[in-house]
């Protein structure tokens, strides 16, 4: 049964109870992956994924239930469940459905061509063989791996709404691993694009470079330092805080930035952009409760400028939504998310940051930030690794240290922005360098 | 859930192409989630999780393909998918599938989904209303349940055809606590795989005040000093650290390809010979524990550490091909969706013989971790990280005042020469390991340990 045949049923259900406010979301996908061992595609796996959510307001509750079976027992079952779980619901905040014909900006979209099994096989292979030749260093265990991805997202309910959209993904990641005969040390990077487009040779060349800089690294020495963030570590950090700019959050006291709109709550260079159309993102016009998605400051020169609203938190504010619904995962209720956030880039360079830090810390890798970093107090603790900066350059290599501080304090203390903006991993979360003031380092 | 023939007819065709073993996974997965916030029933989902996927090896291939369309077509089309993309060949072997029964030594009482909505909310309230009236600097409190009804098939082409049916419940409670307008969270998360009979011995309340106790001490403590220094770590989910610091790096699926510290080491003396480590997947009705594994194979007790000697690693089929060596019982997914591979169950350092106030009395100056977070590790260089969610500054053998912020980092192969004191009272806490394969249910665990020297991250 597709998923046209299940919706009739499903509202067939609905209308036969008496349910009059009901949306159904629809999430499908179909990926191949293959990655590389030694010099042959060790394993492959093509699969298909997705499932319908009903979801239904009952005397003024929102309740959910989905499911990935399509049959015709599934499309009745998710409506009676759906409406016994909005019977049990307590909260009393309003709840909404998006009304069908609004506006949508189209995207600029290029549509990315997906390659053929036996192509997407041939550059991993091609690739796996570039990073064994990179360097003598590389060691069995390096790996490159390829996804294409095709998936689709439909939204209806019964106010009107009927919104489809496609979208298609290719992402190669080369992962190094090195040795110097004492100890291994690995890297990867993951890039995402037309197949053609995307550099096999200066991946797997910043990948082995990376890897090889960590062999023999000893932890930086304990104390307060100026810290320069790179793009990842940067936009890693941005990713695992995200969520203080939810208004969900402000409003059930998850997040201290519940009064602080129009306030100062970062340095004045500060920029926080969440942009729905960032070139090479996810580029969807509308959310996960269907509403149009546009680009927004969210802190403009250190100004919160908005929060971050679905329709419900937005009527509870007394605002309007900023198109920011979010689901993580069809089976998920709705709730508030950024779609591609990044630190605005400065004018400086990378350098310019390393000369002003003088005597610091240069950290490009974080780690554990799902246990290491609280996003409702703001600390964090984390494992990191990176360089020495001592007289204004990189120098000496190290690792297995901590970084710690308070994401909050740290808005306040970016004193430079360096222009090299970067949207590392899967695109969601980016920044460029950014130097901060006065970190607490834990290493030897 | 899908017939024993039919299951035969997916076999042959998998191997139609001339795989030298196949595999049928099929699933049908309940969750259902109740969460509150404020004192209010806020969200609650369920979902059916269904589907099946079909792997195929030949020699050190694997291939996998997955599908929601259980139907015989719909297996028979994803089989097909799996012969075409291993190549071109003839079908080499023979299927006869036997039925595989074995004793059920997780039994389960009261099926969560036999339970309305309104006996699962009562609890949940018990344990975040506890939490909320535990003291007047708690300003909010989130709390949720969580129950899975995980419903699995596996037949192979080595003649297994077998079920199991996997259910697990879980209460959870976060208490956020504000002293001087600075936030801190505790948080208490028990899990069994049982049923609703689990609160039969676990009192919500006591939950609560679990979580709501460790806000409020931390909300009123200060940051936690950096530096190197000796660590003391309580029980329970104090075993985090031997899961990161060891436990991954002892996975087929990072020393079959040479990525971990630990690969070509069995035999030899790798922790110090305090250590000896478990991973027990046959604890009864424990968070991790399994009947069978994800590959059909029953769950194992497998001693890992022996008083520091390595003696085995976790071992999956696709991966114990490449070592030459058996299944350990070890194989786990997420869902059918992902390729299974090696993983954790219940794993433990197992009892010793210091008594816990002679572990504290042996540091002049150091950190007691009486409650852990979660944390990470990368294999290949074994560095790890994690949180400690509740510490307490040891001075001259006495465990003094609060401290919070810290992280622990190291080395795994350095890190278990250090545990040098290892205390009587094991026990286990709850988590969600999250690999490859996708997120898992594991306990960890270990009595009062003592590492003599590690990095705390702090300020």
């Amino acid at each position: 049964m597709d998923f046209n045949a299940f919706k009739e049923i499903a509202i067939a259900q609905a209308q036969q109870m008496g349910i009059g406010e009901y949306e159904l979301y629809y999430e499908g996908s179909a990926s191949t992956s293959v990655s590389a061992f030694q010099h042959e595609i060790n394993e492959f796996s093509s699969a298909t994924d997705g499932g319908v959510c009903f979801r239904c307001i009952v005397d003024g509750h929102m309740g959910y239930a989905s499911t990935q079976e399509l049959s015709e027992a599934q499309a009745k079952q998710v409506v009676i469940r759906a409406a016994d779980n909005a019977s049990s619901l307590e909260s009393e905040e309003q709840e909404f459905l998006c009304p069908g014909g609004l506006e949508y900006a189209a995207p600029e979209k290029k549509d990315i061509p997906l390659p053929t099994t036996e192509t997407l096989i041939h550059t991993i292979l091609e690739t796996q063989e570039k990073l064994y030749a990179a360097d003598p260093a590389v060691i069995d265990g390096c790996q490159a791996e390829g996804v294409v991805e095709s998936s689709e997202i439909a939204i209806c309910n019964s106010k009107g709404l009927d919104l489809h959209h496609a979208s298609k993904r290719v992402a190669l990641i080369t992962a190094a691993v090195v040795t110097d005969g004492k100890e291994m040390e690995n890297d990867y990077q993951i890039k995402m694009g037309a197949l053609p487009e995307i550099d096999t040779d200066a991946m797997v060349q910043k990948a082995v470079a990376s890897a090889k800089a960590k062999l023999g690294g000893e932890p930086a020495p304990t104390g307060q330092y100026p810290v320069v963030f790179d793009p990842d570590a940067m936009s890693s950090l941005i990713s695992t805080f995200c969520s203080i700019f939810s208004s969900e959050n402000t409003q059930k006291g998850l997040s201290r930035l519940g009064d602080q709109e129009g306030k100062t709550i970062a340095a004045p260079i500060v920029t926080l952009v969440d942009d729905p159309f960032y070139k090479d993102g996810a580029m969807r016009p509308f959310d996960a409760e269907g509403c149009p998605t546009y680009c927004k400051n969210v802190i403009e020169n250190g100004q919160l400028m908005t929060l971050l609203y679905n329709l419900k938190t937005a009527a509870v504010a007394g605002k309007k939504t900023t198109g920011n619904a979010f689901k993580g995962g069809y089976d998920a209720a709705v709730g508030v998310r950024p779609f591609t956030m990044y630190l605005a880039p400065g004018d400086c360079t990378e350098e310019d940051l390393l000369a002003k830090a003088g005597t610091g810390v240069y950290i490009n890798s974080l780690g554990g930030l799902h246990a290491g970093a609280n996003p409702i107090s703001g600390d964090f603790s984390l494992q990191s690794a990176g360089f020495l900066i001592e007289n204004g350059k990189k120098t000496a290599h190290v690792k297995s240290f901590t970084v710690a501080g308070n994401f909050y304090d740290l808005l306040l203390n970016i004193t430079d922005i360096a222009s090299n903006l970067e949207m590392p991993g899967m695109g969601r979360f980016g920044s460029p360098s950014v130097l901060v003031k006065g970190l607490s380092i834990a290493g030897k | 859930m899908i017939p024993r023939e039919i299951c035969q007819r997916v076999l042959r065709k998998a191997v139609s192409t001339g795989a030298d073993y196949a595999e049928l996974f099929a699933e049908n997965t309940g969750n259902h989630r109740i969460s509150m916030i404020g004192g209010k029933v806020d969200d609650i989902t369920d979902t059916v999780v269904a589907g099946a996927a079909v792997r195929v090896y030949k020699g050190l291939r694997s291939v996998m393909a997955s599908t929601v369309d259980t139907s015989e077509a719909g297996l028979l089309r994803c089989a097909e998918q799996a012969a075409e993309a291993l190549g071109q060949g003839e079908a080499q072997i023979d299927i006869v599938l036997r039925e595989r029964l074995f004793g059920d030594i997780h039994p389960v009482r009261i099926a969560p989904d036999s339970v309305p909505n309104k006996e699962k909310i009562d609890l949940v309230k018990q344990g975040c209303f506890a939490a909320k009236e535990y003291d007047s600097s708690i300003v909010q409190v989130s709390g949720g349940m969580l129950d899975v009804d995980h419903k699995i098939l596996i037949a192979n082409t080595e003649g297994v055809y077998a079920q199991d049916r996997q259910i697990r419940t879980r209460l959870m409670i976060t208490a956020v606590a504000e002293k001087n307008g600075e936030t801190q969270t505790g948080a208490s998360n028990p899990g069994r795989r049982m049923g609703m009979e689990m609160f039969e011995f676990i009192d919500p309340k006591d939950v609560g005040t679990r979580a709501a106790a460790q806000a409020v001490t931390m909300a009123g403590a200060g940051y936690c000093p950096a530096g190197v220094m000796p660590v003391a770590i309580e029980n329970g989910f104090g075993g985090v650290i031997f899961h990161e610091a060891c436990g991954h790096s002892l996975e087929a699926s990072s020393v079959a390809y040479g990525l971990s510290q630990f690969t070509g080491k069995l035999g030899q003396k790798i922790a110090n010979e305090k250590v000896t480590a478990i991973d027990d997947g046959t604890i009864p009705n424990a968070w991790g524990s399994i009947n069978i594994d994800d590959e059909g194979t029953p769950a194992q007790k497998n001693v890992l550490i022996e008083k520091g000697v390595l003696k085995t690693y976790m071992i999956d089929k696709f991966n114990g091909r490449r070592m030459g060596m058996p299944s350990t019982g070890s194989a786990r997914r997420q869902s059918y969706s992902f390729t299974p591979t090696s993983r954790m169950t219940n794993t433990y350092i197992a009892a010793g013989d210091d008594k816990n106030e002679d572990i504290i009395a042996s540091i002049e100056y150091g950190l007691y971790a009486k409650q852990m977070g979660g944390g990470s590790v990368n294999p290949v260089t074994g560095e790890f990280n994690f949180a400690v969610n509740e510490g307490y500054m040891i001075r001259n053998g006495k465990i003094c005042e609060p401290v919070r912020g810290a992280s622990l980092v190291g080395k795994g192969s350095e890190i278990i020469q250090n545990i040098d004191m290892v205390g009587t009272d094991m026990d286990m806490g709850q988590g969600m390991c999250g690999s490859s394969s996708g997120s898992i249910p594991t306990n960890v665990g270990q009595p009062l340990i003592r590492v003599s020297s590690i990095t705390v991250g702090g300020r």
